[in-house]
């Protein structure tokens, strides 16, 4: 655990010290920068930081913790208790122990608190992203399979649909209206894709501009700052409601998941 | 005892109105909304013609736009001293600002920009159209409220939102029609 910890210190130092040399340069296409940026750490570090939060949330699932002192290993994805591969390719979806749409990070914390006997806040953010990291890596490059069927499901679709197209801040922004109306173009030097073709398809991932793990919920919250409305709390129902709506339109678009946990800028 | 008639059939198409106001599904979204949190309820509200642009996903019905319309022309506001073509120089720099225009986010302008986007019109060569006064004006207004001119446009409405004031607004019209600006620059 120490030794991991030390590990990912320095990785995350020597990302620091990449992505510093890189915005000297102003790399002008942002896929083949990912590239080039995970090409490097495979070379120096042989291992990617993705991996490194995976391996860190391994260790805690299997850890017993909590007031009950006891592990993660029973927790139930939708697939059965402890079955991890593939789990993510199915979620968000309905869990009759919680009577709630759960996505992944909301369920890791739901499981926390009912197996483990955590409050809910005294559950950290860190350890619920290296969890989610690591559930997610036994999704790795799996299709997607979100298909809303239980009633509460697709009421939790229709409130993400609505979420998608709802106008507000003083910018007068929605998520349609770059990631529908002008899907396939660019907001500055960034592409920008619609739920159909494949939109949410590499979370959590690593970014290396900001050299940190972005889990779904992380990368929804930056873009409502980046439309100036304020975040939702974490857990909350906007992020499972928009999770599911894109991941059930990138099932109908037919697409895969990335490597788990992504890399990209 | 008419007159009790008369106000209990008023309460009754009050509490109607309520009623159709609010469907159960608009009822569970902000249910949804407000498990958000405060901050984020606040930001999600909307004003009456936002709310319309998202229930129609931006398409009017014809019957709504000229209302429409009316109500936003109402909301441009001109500089004091009437001059819509400001000081180009600081147009550019609210053009660029990410907290003030952000236009670059979408829109070409200067072409030595290397981050513009590509989601709105491009602006390069923006003042070939001369520098009459309906251009000045047409180009004011689009910048000050973007949905007096095209319902629901993608284009935010930065005067309206206090983002640009009035001649802040001169000032990023400038930077479009100014001949000296750097958008116009021969090539």
């Amino acid at each position: 655990m120490r030794n991991r910890s030390l590990w990912i210190g320095f990785l995350l130092a020597l990302g620091l010290g990449l992505s510093i040399a890189l915005t000297q340069q102003q790399p002008l296409d942002p896929y083949k920068e990912a590239e080039r940026q995970r090409e490097l750490f495979r070379q120096t570090a042989g291992i990617l930081p993705g991996e490194l939060y995976a391996a860190q949330g391994e260790e805690l699932f299997a850890k017993k913790r909590g007031p009950k002192n006891t592990s993660l290993e029973a927790c139930d994805f939708g697939l059965g208790p402890g079955k991890l591969e593939g789990a993510l390719t199915q979620l968000p979806r309905y869990f009759a122990d919680t009577r709630r749409v759960e996505d992944l990070e909301t369920r890791i914390v739901s499981c926390m608190v009912r197996l483990q006997g955590f409050r809910p806040e005294e559950i950290k953010r860190d350890d619920v992203k290296a969890l989610t990291a690591y559930v997610a890596s036994k999704s790795s490059e799996m299709p997607i399979n979100v298909v809303p069927k239980t009633s509460q499901e697709i009421a939790m679709y229709n409130i993400g649909r609505e979420l998608w197209f709802h106008r507000a801040g003083d910018r007068d922004m929605n998520c349609a209206i770059c990631h529908d109306s002008y899907a396939g173009r660019k907001v500055r030097l960034s592409p920008v894709r619609s739920p159909l073709q494949g939109l949410s398809n590499e979370w959590p991932a690593y970014r290396f501009e900001a050299d940190k793990l972005y889990t779904l919920q992380d990368r929804i919250a930056f873009c409502y700052e980046s439309i100036g409305i304020a975040a939702p709390e974490f857990y909350s129902e906007p992020y499972i409601a928009l999770s599911i709506y894109m991941l059930a339109e990138a099932t109908r678009g037919k697409n895969k998941f990335t490597e788990l946990p992504g890399f990209t800028r | 005892m008419r007159k009790r008639y008369v106000l209990g059939l008023l309460a009754i198409l009050l509490a109607g109105l309520t009623f159709s106001q609010q469907t159960p599904f608009q009822q569970r979204l902000q249910q949804a909304i407000k498990s958000g949190g405060s901050k984020f309820a606040e930001t999600m509200r909307q004003d009456p013609d936002q709310a319309l642009c998202s229930q129609y996903r931006n398409k009017l019905p014809a019957e709504l736009v000229p209302a429409f319309l009316e109500r936003q022309r109402k909301l441009i506001k001109y500089p004091a001293d009437g001059k819509l073509l400001g000081d180009w120089k600081q147009g550019e720099a609210l053009f660029t600002n990410p907290r003030k225009g952000n236009c670059y986010a979408c829109h070409t302008g200067d072409p030595r920009e290397p981050g513009a986007g590509n989601m709105g019109t491009g602006l390069v060569g923006y003042g070939a159209r001369g520098t009459s006064e309906a251009v000045v004006k047409y180009t004011y207004d689009k910048i000050y409220n973007a949905w007096a001119t095209m319902p629901c446009s993608l284009m935010y409405r930065a005067g309206y939102h206090g983002i640009l004031t009035p001649e802040e607004t001169a000032h990023v019209t400038a930077f479009l029609l100014d001949p000296a600006s750097p958008v116009n620059a021969k090539r």
